[in-house]
């Protein structure tokens, strides 16, 4: 009894996986549009804030809180990721190269323009992803996506980036308007035991709190990475807090930098498009 | 004369006794499989929930020392944990545009 | 000696039988369920506090509605016990997790924090 009805299951999920692949692009995929209606539904919720104001999370939600921030703010603890990162980024690898012959522009300047989607390889690339690719296509062993080298490689990026706005661009070609669509899946779908989607804390509650957690809006929500989080006493890169954020659903995480995650992040910074990086930032 | 106190208080020692529930070997060895198959399926759609994977580890942790008893329960939750997590990943192919911002 | 198998037999049928009667009481025994505030409050469980004000808890958040004058404002018990069950069926959009549908919370459980909510 027990045995069959496990094969009914097997076999439904079967289906269901042959019928559902990642999300492909549809008549319904039109990322200014949705960009249009994202950026409304956030002004039209906080009038008062100034656009530029989103990037700073739950600080731009309570005063109380932006007054802390602002006290942390005069010794930034995140300066020794930057000058960590600035040494990393300068260093050269066992063969004579370093990481500005990997990047545009040396690779200073250019974190705004990430994630971008690769037309050759057909998919999303991610600023720690392309840091990896660099160190693997000059004979260094990869660092963990969720740890403090990423951190702080990132950190240096997007300091030399900062004030620059987000410039995301997602060509009219079927892959990468799939992958945009497949982000905006991935950011509304419920998942874990406890049934939260990314939008039910930062779409339907950023603002509001959880116990003393203030939410923030999805509006702008990467600008700050990778951040120093008091609660962690370290740095985080984006990885981190996508995994971290998977766990808090107790669903368990996906691996760092999966196809989902990179899709996910690709549609959140289009959404943050003309936003300025903040990054590396502190946060509670 | 004699027997028939000693079956006396054997009965009497078989009713005290507590019960062997279904923790047969085989008993455990179904409901792992049962359980693994279901999360195995959660995994394929992505979304494997952690209260699964720890009911899954007591299970079979219970396994290892004897305890089928709690090898069982602990499976079966498993089970259903993972099936609670299919029917999510399903409802949510589709659910997930509704609450898209318009 | 006729007699001792007899009996080693009738000992043997009621062995068998005793772990057949055994089997249906203690199989299904539980321990009783915590006390609903206990269940409430509990971050594993309940995880009340961090979306709801709830008298008797500190540092609430404010997802959702405070829960006071629970009696009043649900007279249907069993329409409390549904909104901790799932509360997705009455509001597809509510971020409030299904502590039944999803196994949080047993039924017994659910049924001890409406209990505990009364009372509030």
């Amino acid at each position: 009894m027990r045995n069959s009805c496990t094969a009914l299951v097997i076999v439904a999920v079967f289906l269901a996986i042959a019928g559902a692949p990642p999300v492909t692009a549809d008549d319904a995929t039109n990322p200014e549009a949705t960009f249009k209606a994202f950026r409304a539904y956030f002004t039209k919720k906080f009038p008062k804030l100034a656009l530029n104001d989103f990037v700073n999370g739950p600080y731009s939600m309570d005063a109380d809180l932006r007054k802390q921030w602002q006290q942390i703010e005069e010794l930034p603890p995140y300066d020794f990721a930057i000058e960590r990162g600035k040494d990393m980024f300068a260093a050269a690898f066992k063969n004579g190269k370093s990481y500005g012959d990997c990047f545009p522009d040396k690779g200073i300047g250019i974190r705004q323009n990430y994630p971008y989607f690769d037309e050759k390889s057909g998919e999303v690339i991610t600023l720690e992803l392309a840091l990896n690719r660099c160190r693997e296509a000059n004979g260094e062993a990869l660092f963990s996506y969720v740890k403090d080298e990423m951190a702080s490689l990132t950190a240096y990026m997007a300091f030399t980036s900062r004030g620059k706005p987000f410039d995301i661009k997602v060509p009219n070609d079927p892959r990468a308007l799939a992958a945009f669509r497949n982000g905006e899946r991935y950011f509304y779908t419920r998942r874990g035991q406890l049934n939260f989607s990314c939008a039910s804390c930062h779409v339907q509650n950023p603002g509001n709190h959880i116990r003393t957690e203030v939410l923030a809006p999805a509006l702008g929500i990467l600008n700050a990475m990778p951040i120093y989080r008091s609660e962690w006493n370290s740095m985080g890169t984006i990885s981190r807090r996508f995994v971290t954020c998977n766990s808090q659903t107790r669903g368990v995480p996906l691996e760092p930098q999966d196809e989902e995650f990179r899709d996910v992040e690709y549609f959140l910074s289009y959404m943050a498009n003309g936003l300025p990086i903040s990054g590396p930032a502190a946060r509670p | 004369m004699r027997a028939f106190f000693v079956a006396a208080s054997l009965i009497v020692i078989a009713a005290a006794m507590p019960a062997r529930a279904a923790g047969s070997k085989a008993d455990v060895d179904a409901a792992l499989k049962a359980a693994q198959d279901a999360e195995n399926a959660a995994g394929a759609l992505k979304n494997r929930w952690i209260p699964t994977e720890q009911a899954l580890a007591a299970a079979k942790k219970a396994a290892s020392a004897g305890d089928f008893d709690t090898a069982v329960k602990e499976a079966n939750r498993a089970e259903a944990l993972a099936r609670a997590s299919i029917v999510q990943a399903k409802e949510q192919e589709t659910a997930w545009k509704a609450l898209v911002i318009h | 000696m006729r007699s001792g198998r007899f009996a080693a037999g009738v000992v043997g049928v009621l062995l068998c039988a005793g772990s057949f009667l055994s089997n249906g009481v203690s199989a299904h025994a539980q321990a009783p369920a915590p006390p609903g505030q206990a269940l409430a409050f509990d971050r594993a469980k309940g995880n009340c506090l961090t979306c709801h004000d709830i008298k008797g808890g500190d540092s609430p958040g404010n997802v959702g509605p405070p829960l006071g004058d629970m009696k009043a404002r649900f007279p249907d018990r069993s329409e409390l016990a549904a909104i901790v069950f799932d509360e997705t069926k009455r509001n597809p959009e509510s971020v409030m997790p299904p502590f039944g549908r999803n196994l949080i919370m047993t039924r017994d459980e659910i049924e001890a924090v409406v209990d505990f909510l009364y009372t509030r």
